[in-house]
């Protein structure tokens, strides 16, 4: 057999199909001048793999999103979407019921959204807390029951996707309220956990083993339902000295 | 290698994103936008147009999420119109850069590339190490390449595809894919092995 070549060394190092494999190794075997090539190119492409691409920023993936948003749903009116006025009409009388409830009331009632209007700020930052409190509790509540499902269990997802879907739309409206005043951990937080929530709302029907626990670790490597149960407990601290 | 893994789940996304969903689009930003970064950043050597493309990418796959025939991965789709938006932004780079007649050498030390973007002026320490010069010289030899040998090197080196996927993202025959690759190991070669005495 004659000797190798550049191209056939390279398509050798690489694995690609060319050169007969077999005959291409047993000739480097036997000739030195072909082995000594080869070693020099693996060399350098050896080196070529040490430069590594660097780790995008934290949050890359949500600035990212942030500027393919309004690329992407501009000029649909998330108003238009059925799904959103019932969060809509959701959010309002849990922030009317958790107002009526830190007044001590045993029942809420039927009330009017005006109610809001004449509230002191000091009474809407107290609204705002408990009812974030609770969004936050009912986000716990569906990531510790995905926290404990089972490998071995062939899981009916329908419900939790449902579930992780009003969770967007009514974290969604509370962010709104919130950006009002700007940017604040609490916000960066709400936006973590929808993100969590849409990977929820996003599986599939029966998730395999290994889709559940992917998500299991997912909560387990952020942190996240740890985060949830601080971060509640401290909004309703917060919302009872107000 | 750097393969773009396959997502579990992608499916039910890009279903949902197909019927206009933005959410579930948002999903797959979420699995993927990290790999397309990594892809993104040896096409074009610096993190500002990284990101650019990163963005360009998922607009077209937006705009083309219907034409997704799942033949492919999700990331594996991605990454032809990755590559796609680099080229041609490598293309429009060049352009520019002959227009202001800056030579090659020049440019690239001007920091086109983050590895080359080392501050110059009194050595460190870190300057004189052996490993960082090599380094250096790789972003000028990648640099160096046609926006093709570049782009086809990248995706066998780097992220692992095969000739025949390389060939099918850029929609050029195997063969010109295969020379394209020999091209740029020829001339990483010849910068390169020179200052592999430098280790």
């Amino acid at each position: 057999m004659k000797h190798l070549s550049e191209e056939d060394l390279i398509l050798l190092y690489y694995g690609e199909p060319g050169v007969s494999n077999s005959d291409a190794r047993a000739h480097l075997a036997e000739c030195e001048q072909c082995k000594e090539a080869a070693e020099a190119l693996s060399r350098t492409l050896d080196l070529c793999s040490e430069w590594t691409a660097p780790e995008p920023r934290i949050g890359f993936e949500r600035g990212a999103w942030a500027r393919l948003e309004p690329e992407i749903a501009g000029k649909r009116s998330a108003w238009l979407f059925p799904r959103t006025w019932m969060a809509a009409a959701a959010a309002v009388i849990l922030l009317v019921g958790a107002f009526l409830l830190g007044r001590g009331s045993r029942a809420p009632r039927p009330t009017s959204p005006s109610i809001m209007a004449g509230l002191s700020s000091q009474a809407r930052a107290r609204i705002l807390q408990i009812s974030l409190a609770d969004h936050l509790d009912r986000a716990g509540r569906l990531l510790t029951e995905i926290s404990n499902a089972g490998d071995t269990a062939s899981l009916d997802f329908a419900a939790e996707r449902d579930r992780a879907q009003d969770l967007v739309d009514e974290g969604r409206l509370m962010r709104q309220t919130l950006s009002r005043e700007g940017a604040s951990p609490t916000l960066t937080f709400l936006d973590e956990v929808e993100r969590f929530l849409l990977e929820v709302a996003n599986a599939p029907d029966s998730p395999s083993p290994s889709e559940v626990r992917e998500l299991r670790q997912r909560i387990g490597a952020t942190s996240l339902l740890f985060k949830v149960r601080i971060i509640e407990s401290n909004l309703r601290t917060q919302g009872r000295k107000l | 290698m750097d393969c773009i893994p396959i997502a579990p789940g992608d499916e039910i996304a890009i279903e949902k994103a197909r019927r206009g969903d933005p959410d579930a689009f948002r999903v797959l930003v979420d699995r993927h936008a990290r790999a397309v970064f990594r892809l993104a950043f040896r096409m074009t050597g610096n993190e500002i147009d990284a990101e650019d493309m990163v963005q360009e990418t998922f607009l077209k796959a937006w705009k083309q999420i219907g034409r997704f025939d799942g033949r492919a991965t999700f990331g594996t789709w991605l990454h032809r119109i990755c590559a796609n938006c680099a080229i041609d932004h490598i293309r429009a780079r060049k352009r520019k850069q002959d227009l202001q007649m800056v030579p090659r050498a020049v440019e690239s030390a001007a920091g086109s590339d983050p590895v080359s973007r080392v501050p110059t002026g009194a050595p460190s320490p870190e300057r004189l190490a052996a490993s960082a010069q090599v380094t250096a010289i790789l972003g000028s030899a990648l640099d160096e390449l046609s926006e093709m040998e570049r782009t086809a090197f990248v995706l066998r080196h780097y992220e692992g595809l095969s000739v025949d996927e390389i060939s099918a993202a850029l929609g050029v025959q195997p063969g010109a894919a295969k020379h394209s690759i020999f091209r740029a190991v020829h001339k990483l070669r010849r910068v390169l092995e020179p200052a592999m005495n430098l280790r």
